[in-house]
């Protein structure tokens, strides 16, 4: 039989989508639209955005709500950027596709996405599934020796825990934790906007005060204690330098202050508050687990025997497992409350926002791929049937 | 007997309490936002996009192929459906099985803990009116002055 010629990964996460061919590295591309107030004849698709000079008070279309893909306009127009010329120019008509869905993804959902590729775009094959089977693949690849693992994925929005046992993903032992990027980032905008300045339209930019500014407390009453001392004691008040957009594009962390020309945020306990909620949903009136709480949670579900392996194969992924500290943390608390014979580790990946999408390259050159896949012919003849017969949800 | 009694305890009675209903409504709405994916409007809601402006992108150049591509709207009318309907819709579809709405880890085994609404930092009073948390007297006239009882729904 004859194989496709390319295998092109789309990771389509809800802040950004990691998308690529197998032979190359992935791109990170804004998976959503945005309209500025400075640039009012267009609106910029995926990764324009870099062409426009000034973001403040940019306005977002995202085609995913709560993780699932539901403003089917916003995304086709976004596919549809990055299979263009200006992003990664591939024949989708000798292309096979991998795509990533969330855990549980609902079945109309499915069957629009399988209707979008195979009747409008075209695509040669189709293989549906989930970003941290991906990763669980990546993290195989590069562990052999270990036959489980859970993947924690802290994603844009929300958090899933999900446990694997001999590459079997677990389901009734998957847990979601409404907790993502997102809703961290819309608090930290709620609390500086009460606080200090008005910053409610500037999603943009605060999240990057989030990225650049937040950490994980490893003792949080201390950190607390810290943070109500005088700037000079005071190891964790920081100054954070807004962007103008004329001389500085990107803010930046200094000396609280230091800075007297420039528009600044004063960032104390909103430093280590913010990313605190996931281990606290209920901090901000959520009334769920945190992270270490919800793996245990998940063990519950899982065969006692497989506890030991799976407790040493934890595996963080998404973009907010970036916070500065958050691995210690997981691992100090999930080791406080698993029994002491048990070893627990705890592994970051260098990126873990491109882990799933790099899953996504190895599998593609798996001798197992092709049975993975439904063609395009198999669709016709067949249709959704096979969808979900062939693909794991 | 008219006349002797504490002027505190008599304001107290007067000062409007909110019930259990509209704090939980407060707070719902509260969490609500925390999902919201813009706060203000659409910057360019008031453009009138001109639909007879040719486009110069690569549709006119491919022009030979003999496959019309659909808009985008098109998929939005075709695939029409919010996410509260998909949860129901998966809710009564796959009930017996691990599904969305079972996946929600439960409530936490540890006491929630409280932070003052203004500053942030660990608190030990409530608002009596609002139910919002307090450190100092200090952060309580903030809290007065701006927030409490202000936002009533």
């Amino acid at each position: 039989m004859r194989m496709s010629s390319s295998v092109f990964v789309l990771d389509n996460g809800g802040w950004t989508a990691k998308v690529g061919l197998s032979t190359d590295s992935p791109i990170t591309v804004p998976n959503s639209i945005m309209k500025a107030k400075s640039e009012r004849r267009r609106p910029f698709i995926g990764n324009q955005i870099e062409e426009c000079r000034d973001v403040s008070g940019l306005y977002f279309m995202l085609p995913l709500q709560k993780g699932y893909l539901i403003n089917w306009d916003v995304q086709k127009t976004v596919w549809d950027y990055i299979f263009s010329k200006e992003c990664c120019p591939i024949n989708l008509s000798h292309t096979s596709l991998i795509i990533t869905e969330p855990p549980f993804n609902f079945p109309s959902v499915q069957e629009a996405m399988a209707e979008i590729f195979f009747e409008e775009y075209e695509i040669s094959s189709l293989l549906r599934i989930n970003p941290s089977t991906l990763s669980c693949y990546n993290y195989r690849h590069k562990n052999p020796t270990s036959k489980c693992c859970i993947i924690v994925d802290i994603g844009y929005s929300f958090s899933h825990i999900i446990p694997f046992v001999n590459d079997m993903k677990i389901k009734a032992g998957i847990r979601r934790i409404d907790v993502g990027g997102k809703l961290l980032t819309n608090h930290l905008k709620e609390i500086l906007s009460y606080r200090q300045l008005h910053v409610m339209d500037e999603t943009y930019v605060v999240n990057q005060v989030k990225e650049d500014s937040c950490f994980v407390s490893q003792n949080f009453y201390n950190d607390m204690e810290t943070a109500k001392l005088k700037i000079e004691d005071n190891t964790i008040v920081k100054d954070y330098v807004l962007p103008d957009f004329t001389t500085i594009r990107r803010g930046y962390l200094t000396d609280a202050g230091t800075t007297l020309d420039q528009q600044v945020l004063r960032m104390n306990n909103e430093r280590f508050s913010i990313p605190e909620i996931l281990f606290h949903p209920s901090d901000v009136g959520i009334r769920q687990m945190g992270i270490p709480e919800a793996i245990m949670d998940c063990l519950k579900a899982c065969e006692e025997e497989t506890w030991p392996h799976l407790l040493s194969n934890i595996v963080l992924i998404g973009g907010s497992s970036k916070f500065p500290g958050l691995q210690n943390r997981v691992l100090n608390e999930v080791r406080s409350l698993a029994p002491i014979d048990y070893t627990i580790k705890v592994h970051l990946p260098e990126d873990p926002i491109t882990y799933s999408w790099e899953g996504g390259k190895l599998l593609s050159k798996d001798p197992g791929y092709s049975n993975l896949i439904v063609k395009r012919e198999e669709y016709e003849e067949e249709g959704h049937a096979l969808c979900y017969d062939k693909f794991d949800i | 007997m008219a006349g002797r009694e504490s002027g505190r305890i008599k304001d107290s009675i007067q000062k409007r309490i909110l019930d259990d209903d509209s704090r939980k409504r407060r707070q719902k709405k509260a969490l609500d936002a925390l999902e919201q994916d813009n706060f203000h409007e659409d910057p360019h809601a008031d453009l009138v996009m001109s639909k007879k402006v040719p486009k110069f992108q690569e549709d006119n150049k491919n022009s030979t192929r003999k496959r019309k591509t659909r808009s985008a709207e098109y998929f939005k009318l075709r695939f029409r459906k919010n996410f509260i309907q998909l949860v129901e819709e998966d809710l009564n579809y796959n009930s017996s099985s691990p599904n969305y709405t079972t996946a929600q880890v439960p409530q936490s085994c540890y006491p929630e803990r409280h932070f003052c609404t203004v500053c942030g930092f660990p608190s030990t009073y409530t608002c009596i009116p609002c139910g919002a948390r307090y450190c100092s007297v200090k952060c309580l006239g903030t809290h007065l002055d701006t927030r409490c009882l202000k936002w009533t729904a």
